[in-house]
């Protein structure tokens, strides 16, 4: 049977087995492997409850951090780290220095929420840069660290261009958002997008998400919301330098960085071969005249 | 500020409404994450890779001159090389988060990413610089076992090639990430370090050296380096400031960076060694000064390049700067 | 350090539950230097296996960090 490893963790159930592709029903998505999946957050319509925040901690057992206030609006979770792998962002917009707006554009212009989560880059620059091969491609077309081969050396922390993988310095290894791999893998949609009340993170097969949000994007111009664009699809911000596409990308109604997120970020293995290569010239040229210094007589 | 950008043929539709970065960040929050390193633990193994790396190439290249008063300075070479095997595997072990799966380095080679790429050098270094060091001790102890000087000769070839990736990889590896200050000047970065390493390799060599004809011309080969060095970092600074990251300059890291391993480790050396020898005179004294003077600029080069990296990731409007649409490939050319 | 006894009610990767005896559950992930390894301890949770649990406060984290795990002979049930 399709009995999720899981199942036995929980015996008060009084289901005697898992519904059988569960996500059919939750997010209307078959999950096979060999497909590609992922995200379409569309911060119009987040509310900020960060119940993405929660079923993420709860499924993946995920201890609390960073404990105390930021001060910055409604937002004490504060960023993406190795134990927090959903984070709400908050921007006032109006309605701040004691002046309370008395109209406000549709949709949110005055108060931007945005469910910020690992990307799922196509090529993906944390996968690239691991020495050991930890971080893997698997068979949904995600990001995964397999925390049984990761050795902490955390070099594919400065690689993402998105800030996103951490090392935690609790277990000394790498740790980013899994897609829910092992619920996948038991033919459930992702803990954040299940748990997400307005439909603000939505799972499904990318291409199938892209084509939604496009034409979410044509609706939000018909009624109004100019600015409404996407970040993370192939040609848009979010998917340059080589980047290709973001399987968990975004529709914003502002600035990338107005949320913390690059215009134009870069695939950082672009740089090897120009660096290795200029370096290895530069000894070169350097060995040469060596030996015609040392081998000079005349001294 | 970058020059505007707006109506570059080059920049996609999509960008060109973010073409210019309005200072705008998220509470000041960092946007990237610096890489959890000691900077002094994996800077001192960079310095070392640098370091046993030249000192391999400059003892192989002149051991193939075959002159007799250059061969205090091969053997000493052989001997250098030791340390990156050694002293440097064990900081690199040391700053791993889980040090017990070191091993796991070795499962995979990867050609996109340099820390898979310098495991595989500093392995091919390590096997070949061993052996060459070893032949040498054995040719030194027994003069008669003609075959341990030509093993130590033989092996120095592959060890002298692993040597040079050994010594600029260290380049690449900061480059492809990320990180502004260096990701925006791979090419240079990988100059600079690839010039500081040979100029490490020599200074070591000169300093040990009483025959002062083989001095001189050690004296040479780091005045050359150095020379290169000095061109670079001014050329590196210029990469940093098209980009829009000098701004991380302006901390502690980029001071000592500006002061220690550009003024005092590398201009400094660069001059004394130019002076004595345009004078002509060339008293030991002033080499070991500019040697040590080279050693330690080295040194301070690769930490303060590591914490420098971190302190332009943790700044949210150095690194939003960075990821404008001008700094693509593709536009900057 | 400090000790737990309980028994291994959830895994996740590095990270587990550890529910005591008085039915309190607790969050732990292995210590880098612990010699247990994340996969044993999906089969300890499935035995159900009473542990002992050595550990440190965690970082930043409202968690323990366990530097051993031990199995305990089950208390004559
Ligand atoms: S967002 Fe960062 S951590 Fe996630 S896949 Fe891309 S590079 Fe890796
Ligand atoms: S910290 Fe782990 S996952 Fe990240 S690059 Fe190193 S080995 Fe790979």
């Amino acid at each position: 049977m399709n009995d999720h490893p899981r199942i036995s963790d929980f015996s008060g159930s009084d289901l005697d087995r898992m519904i059988p592709d569960e996500s059919r029903f939750t997010a209307g998505v078959l999950i096979e492997p060999g497909k590609s999946y992922g995200f379409f957050t569309d911060t119009t319509v987040c509310i900020g409850c960060k119940a993405c925040e929660v079923a993420c901690k709860e499924w993946n057992n995920l201890p609390a951090d960073h404990i105390g206030l930021t001060g910055q609006s409604f937002d004490n979770t504060g960023e993406l780290s190795a134990n927090t792998w959903r984070h709400v962002a908050f921007v006032e917009k109006s309605g701040c220095g004691g002046v309370r707006d008395n109209s406000e554009a549709p949709y949110q212009s005055g108060w931007l929420m945005l469910s910020d989560v690992c990307k799922h880059c196509h090529n993906a620059p944390c996968l690239e840069a691991c020495p050991t091969g930890a971080i893997f491609r698997t068979e949904f077309d995600t990001v995964v660290v397999q925390q049984d081969i990761c050795n902490g050396c955390g070099y594919c922390v400065p690689a993402c261009p998105f800030g996103v993988v951490a090392v935690s310095e609790n277990d000394g290894k790498a740790h980013k958002c899994t897609l829910c791999y092992d619920r996948l893998k038991g033919g459930l949609e992702p803990a954040c997008s299940k748990a997400c009340p307005t439909d603000s993170i939505q799972f499904g097969e990318l291409s199938d998400l892209q084509a939604r949000a496009a034409v979410r994007v044509e609706q939000l111009h018909g009624q109004g919301v100019g600015s409404a664009y996407l970040y993370g699809t192939p040609g848009a911000p979010g998917a340059t330098g080589g980047l290709e596409h973001l399987n968990a990308f975004f529709l914003l109604t502002d600035r990338p960085e107005v949320y913390n997120f690059p215009v134009a970020p870069t695939r950082a293995s672009n740089r090897v071969a120009p660096s290795l290569l200029s370096g290895l010239l530069t000894v070169a040229a350097l060995a040469t005249a060596a030996s015609f210094i040392l081998s000079s007589r005349d001294r | 500020m970058n020059e505007p950008f707006v109506g570059a043929p080059e920049i996609a539709a999509s960008l060109k409404p973010f073409a210019i970065y309005d200072g705008t960040t998220y509470y000041g929050r960092q946007q990237l994450k610096p890489w959890p390193f000691e900077a002094n633990v994996v800077g001192g193994y960079i310095f070392l890779a640098g370091l046993s790396g030249s000192s391999q190439i400059l003892a192989t290249v002149a051991a193939a001159t075959g002159r007799r008063e250059l061969d205090g300075a091969v053997r000493r070479g052989r001997y250098l090389s030791l340390l990156a095997p050694t002293i440097g595997s064990a900081l690199l072990v040391y700053d791993l988060h889980t040090p017990k799966r070191f091993y796991n380095m070795l499962r995979v080679a990867k050609a996109t990413s340099p820390m898979s790429i310098g495991t595989w050098f500093l392995m091919g270094f390590s096997a070949f610089a061993v052996a060459s060091a070893a032949g040498r001790a054995g040719a030194d102890r027994w003069p008669r076992q003609r075959w341990m000087k030509s093993l130590s000769t033989a092996a120095g070839v592959p060890a002298a090639l692993a040597g040079s990736g050994l010594c600029t990889y260290t380049a690449a590896l900061l480059s492809a990430t990320s990180t502004p200050i260096w990701a925006s000047a791979p090419a240079t970065l990988a100059i600079r370090f690839g010039s500081s390493s040979i100029a490490t390799g020599a200074a070591a060599l000169a300093l040990g050296e009483t025959d002062p004809a083989a001095r001189a011309k050690l004296d040479d080969v780091q005045l050359c380096a150095l020379a290169v060095e000095a061109v670079l970092s001014a050329v590196t600074k210029g990469h940093h400031k098209r980009a829009g990251v000098e701004g991380a300059y302006d901390s502690l890291p980029g001071r000592i960076e500006q002061v220690g391993a550009t003024a005092l480790g590398v201009l400094a050396p660069l001059g004394l060694l130019a002076a004595t020898r345009a004078m002509g005179r060339r008293p030991r004294a002033a080499s070991v000064a500019a040697g040590i003077l080279t050693l330690l600029g080295s040194a301070t080069l690769r930490s303060s390049m590591l914490s420098l990296g971190n302190v332009s990731a943790r700044r949210p409007d150095v690194s939003l700067q960075f990821s404008t649409p001008g700094n693509l490939p593709e536009v900057r050319g | 350090m400090a000790t737990m006894d309980g028994r291994i009610t959830l895994v996740q990767e590095s990270r587990f539950q550890l529910t005591d005896e008085a039915g309190v559950s607790h969050l732990f992930t292995l210590s880098p230097w612990c010699a247990a390894e994340p996969a044993q301890l999906r089969p300890l949770a499935h035995s159900q296996a009473p542990v002992r649990v050595t550990y440190k406060a965690g970082v930043d984290v409202i968690g323990q960090v366990a530097q051993r795990i031990d199995v305990q002979a089950e208390a004559g049930r």
